[in-house]
């Protein structure tokens, strides 16, 4: 077959030249000069070397010129001037001709347009670049794994961190011991399994510090699901993790602050955590309420005194700033016993911080000892102000509830002194709350809750009607409450308690009544007891003052029985005559039996005064009982000389009282009054005894005479018991006239007469007015009001 | 008999002894005058001759003492036999060194009173 070799070579898709080891050409086809633009002698002899590119040719001769000596082939990527002269790459492949021997070698060869994959080879070139740029400079491990888990590649960050080569780095080595294991399981099964490894752990940095690191990792696989490599990206998360585990102790501190949990614990957490956070000693001093200095955590006792030498925790404290020594060795300014002590401890420098009061002022000091001299970086420092004010909020929040449980305790103590309590009930629930001193009184075991049921079984049986009564009225009706009765305890003794209950609206919304309770049993007790002492001191002075007129008392006895005596000796005598004379004995026999009647009722009378008795209240004649006490106060008034005038107003109601309490008081006055009169020889001895209705519905009786008067101011005094202005006299008399009135609702005074002497005076309610008293006391049902004692 | 003659005055303000007394020394036998006061008995015409006063101690006014001093003030000696109703012990003999014959407490024996009658008339 004949081809025609030149038209076969014009056809190839290529660009096409033939030439000697020269570096002539000889040929060029059809598609080169369609390229260049160029005819084809313009390429022959060494033309075609001008459409090379200048950078190119040099590198191409010579390799066609190796080609030739070995006779080979090569391929050469130039780029040739297209006729725009725009330069485009091809790749040149020549081949030596093989040519006889000895015959210079030729040579050949097609060039292929490659400008669109060089393009892309730039393209790729640029991005890859890129890509290592990144993958460098991210700030984070970014590492290759083979599938079986060997370490393929390692981004500069990775490299830095460890600070080794890439073959150096064993994983066993760079992982923190505790973490280790759970990292190797975490990788194994991941690896195994080719789920995605996703893990947190502490890695060993080159200069010994260990940071906690993210790690995620992700398969990568071929066409057919095989895993090729492992993408793995770390994170460094330390500052992250710092901040999480400060936040877990400051939320761990804090729940012990709510918890209420004792400060000196406290207080030695805030030192445990802050050494784990800054890798130093931390110890704190709290200034104490006297201003002396205590330790109050870590490096020795809780509340032991700390010496306020001068240190810098100390200096803190006083100058409320922070005192950073940074380096204590070069620092000779602090005194010699604390620097030595904490030289020789190894410590290198000394942080102190105040620690800050609402108020401002410095409630005591952080002290930071850190083993190498320096400042504190910033993230100490965040942390020292972070944890100064919690420890700020728990000491102040300590020392208010101190505050507070003083005061509460001042405040049992005040209700335990007073024997008072307090309570709190609700009427449309029946919560009832009651203080501890509510419980004692009430005899409830402490802190047991005690519902309004029990509270009520407590009261004495005689007093519930009225105490439920008035809960019922709380409930109802609302208004203050007061209840005051007794009280029946488990062993039968018998408590008096006085209440009161005050509503409030002003708390709440729902009623609440808020009252105190008082034990008044002493009260009631040493009441009862004054009661008996001073009926007692009655009797005493009834029978002291009735034995300074035993002459008088006798003498009325013995008038009588003297005129028996006589008359009964008469009578016989006059029986005895002869002849007898009976009309006589008669008459003897009849004044025997008069005068015998009479004595019997001197002796009565006597026997009233001298007889201790209680007695209930009974209607009593004031002018009647007067009259009896005239009469035995006859022979005393006859033998003091002093002249008695009566004026015993008519029709006078009676009273009701005790009469021979009352006579009591009449004799006491008048035999004063006869006192008050023997020593008075310029003026008549005159006394007046008068009865009249006063004007507030009550019974007077007065007693005025012409002694010596009252002393000047004397009018309240004279009434104290044992106060006497008589040298030999018993000056209780008043004092016990005094309470027998009172104790009648009555009163009892003194004044001074227009003229010379006194009169005394008394008023008692009469039976009409004690009646209308009695009605108005009784529309307060809960007036504590007592009925009047006799005793 | 001089005795019978012999003017007794009894001054007592109990009115039972002035009824019943006089009667009594009347069966004896004496002649008797009462009187219910010191002042009475000294503004009576029976003062000269009264040989013997049986005189309450206590009474309104001038008590039995104070009669015993106004009459030797004016040298009226009379013998003088007290009688009281008070129960004081010391009293009886505190009248006799006094001058009186006797004090005797009220209600008392009648045969204290004779023995003291006729002392108190013997004396003179």
């Amino acid at each position: 077959m004949d081809i025609d070799l030149g038209r076969l070579v014009d056809a190839l898709p290529g660009i096409v030249w033939a030439g000697s080891a020269d570096g002539g050409v000889d040929f060029v086809n059809r598609q080169w000069c369609e390229y260049a633009g160029l005819a084809s002698a313009d390429g022959c002899g060494v033309g075609w070397q001008d459409s090379v590119h200048s950078e190119d040719l040099p590198g191409l001769l010579r390799q066609v010129q190796q080609m030739l000596s070995a006779g080979a082939s090569v391929e050469v990527e130039i780029r040739l001037r297209r006729f725009d002269g725009v330069y485009r790459w091809f790749r040149c492949s020549a081949t030596t001709l093989t040519a006889p021997p000895a015959h210079p070698r030729s040579w050949c060869c097609l060039c292929t347009d490659i400008e669109a994959d060089k393009r892309a080879e730039e393209v790729w070139r640029a991005n890859d670049f890129r890509l290592r740029a990144i993958v460098d400079d991210t700030p984070a491990m970014l590492t290759l794994m083979t599938p079986e888990g060997k370490l393929a590649y390692g981004n500069r960050y990775m490299l830095d961190f460890f600070a080794r080569p890439l073959e150096q780095i064993r994983r066993k080595e760079v992982f923190h011991p505790e973490d280790s294991p759970k990292v190797e399981a975490r990788w194994l099964k991941s690896l195994q399994t080719g789920c995605p490894y996703d893990f947190e752990a502490r890695l060993l940095r080159a200069d010994g510090v260990y940071r906690w690191f993210h790690t995620r990792g992700l398969p990568v696989r071929d066409a057919e699901g095989r895993i090729v490599v492992w993408h793995l990206l770390q994170i460094d998360i330390d500052e992250r993790k710092q901040a999480e585990s400060l936040m877990a102790y400051e939320k761990r501190v804090r729940k012990m602050i709510a918890a209420d949990d004792p400060l000196p614990a406290i207080l030695m957490t805030v030192c445990n955590v802050m050494e784990s956070m800054t890798a130093c000693r931390c110890s704190i001093v709290l200034l104490d309420s006297m201003g002396h200095l205590r330790s109050a955590g870590a490096s020795s006792p809780p509340g032991s005194s700390v010496a306020d030498d001068g240190g810098p925790g100390a200096l803190a404290v006083r100058r409320n700033e922070p005192v950073i020594v940074a380096d204590i060795g070069a620092d000779s300014s602090w005194c010699a016993s604390w620097r030595d002590s904490i030289l020789a401890q190894g410590f290198g420098a000394c942080w102190s911080t105040p620690i800050p009061s609402k108020s401002g002022g410095a409630l005591g000091a952080l002290v930071l000892e850190a083993w190498q001299p320096g400042s504190p970086t910033p993230q100490h420092q965040a942390v020292v102000a972070q944890f100064t004010q919690i420890a700020s909020i728990a000491i102040e929040r300590a020392r208010s509830h101190e505050a507070l449980r003083r005061g509460e305790t001042l405040l049992a103590e005040a209700q335990r002194l007073s024997s008072s309590g307090s309570f709190y009930w609700r009427p449309d629930t029946d919560e009832l709350r009651l203080s501890d001193e509510y419980h004692r009184i009430f005899g409830f075991a402490a802190a047991t809750p005690v519902s309004i049921e029990r509270l009520c079984s407590r009261i004495h049986t005689d007093d519930a009607p009225e105490f439920v009564a008035l809960l019922e009225r709380g409930r109802n009706q609302g208004g203050d409450l007061a209840f005051s009765g007794r009280l029946l305890m488990d062993d039968r003794s018998i408590k008096y308690v006085d209440m009161v209950a005050h509503r409030s609206n002003e708390l709440e919304a729902r009623p609440l009544y808020v009252g105190a309770v008082q034990d008044v049993t002493s009260r009631r007790r040493s009441e009862e007891t004054l009661s008996k002492v001073r009926s007692e001191l009655a009797r005493v002075a009834r029978v002291t003052s009735l034995g300074a007129v035993t002459a008088s008392i006798a003498h009325e006895v013995n008038q009588p029985l003297s005129g028996i005596v006589t008359n009964a000796s008469t009578c016989l005598r006059m029986l005895a005559a002869d002849p007898p004379n009976l009309d006589g004995a008669r008459e003897t026999a009849r004044r025997t039996i008069r005068d015998g009647h009479r004595a019997s009722e001197v002796i009565t009378r006597l026997r009233e005064l001298f007889v201790r008795k209680d007695t209930a209240a009974e209607s009593v004649d004031i002018n009647e009982a007067t009259r009896e006490v005239i009469a035995l106060s006859r022979t005393e008034l006859d033998r003091g000389g002093v002249h008695l005038h009566t004026a015993l107003a008519l029709h006078l109601p009676a009273v009701a009282g005790d009469r021979v309490q009352l006579q009591q008081v009449i004799l006491n006055l008048i035999l004063n009054a006869i006192e008050a009169m023997s020593g008075v020889e310029d003026r008549p001895r005159q006394l007046w005894i008068r009865t009249d209705l006063d004007d507030v519905d009550g019974i007077r009786l007065s007693v005025q005479d012409t002694g010596v008067g009252l002393e000047a101011h004397g009018e309240e005094k004279i009434f104290d018991a044992f106060y006497t202005s008589k040298s030999g006299g018993m000056g209780i008399g008043l004092s016990v006239s005094r309470s027998i009135i009172e104790s009648h609702r009555g009163r009892l005074w003194a004044a001074h007469n227009d003229g010379p002497g006194a009169t005394f005076s008394f008023s008692i309610p009469h039976d009409g007015a004690a009646a209308s008293l009695h009605r108005s006391s009784g529309a307060d049902p809960v007036s504590p009001q007592q009925p009047p004692r006799y005793s | 008999m001089t005795v019978r003659q012999s003017l007794v005055s009894v001054v007592d303000d109990d009115e039972s002894v002035r009824e019943s007394l006089p009667d009594l020394l009347r069966e004896f036998g004496f002649v008797v005058q009462a009187f219910s006061s010191a002042e009475q008995f000294l503004a009576s015409e029976f003062v000269l001759e009264t040989r013997c006063l049986i005189l309450d101690i206590a009474m309104p006014g001038m008590s039995g003492p104070e009669l015993c001093r106004e009459l030797e003030a004016r040298h009226q000696a009379i013998p003088v036999i007290f009688i009281t109703a008070q129960t004081d012990q010391a009293l009886r003999s505190r009248m006799i060194d006094q001058g009186a014959i006797d004090c005797l407490r009220k209600p008392f024996d009648e045969s204290e009173l004779i023995v003291a009658l006729k002392i108190a008339l013997r004396s003179h």
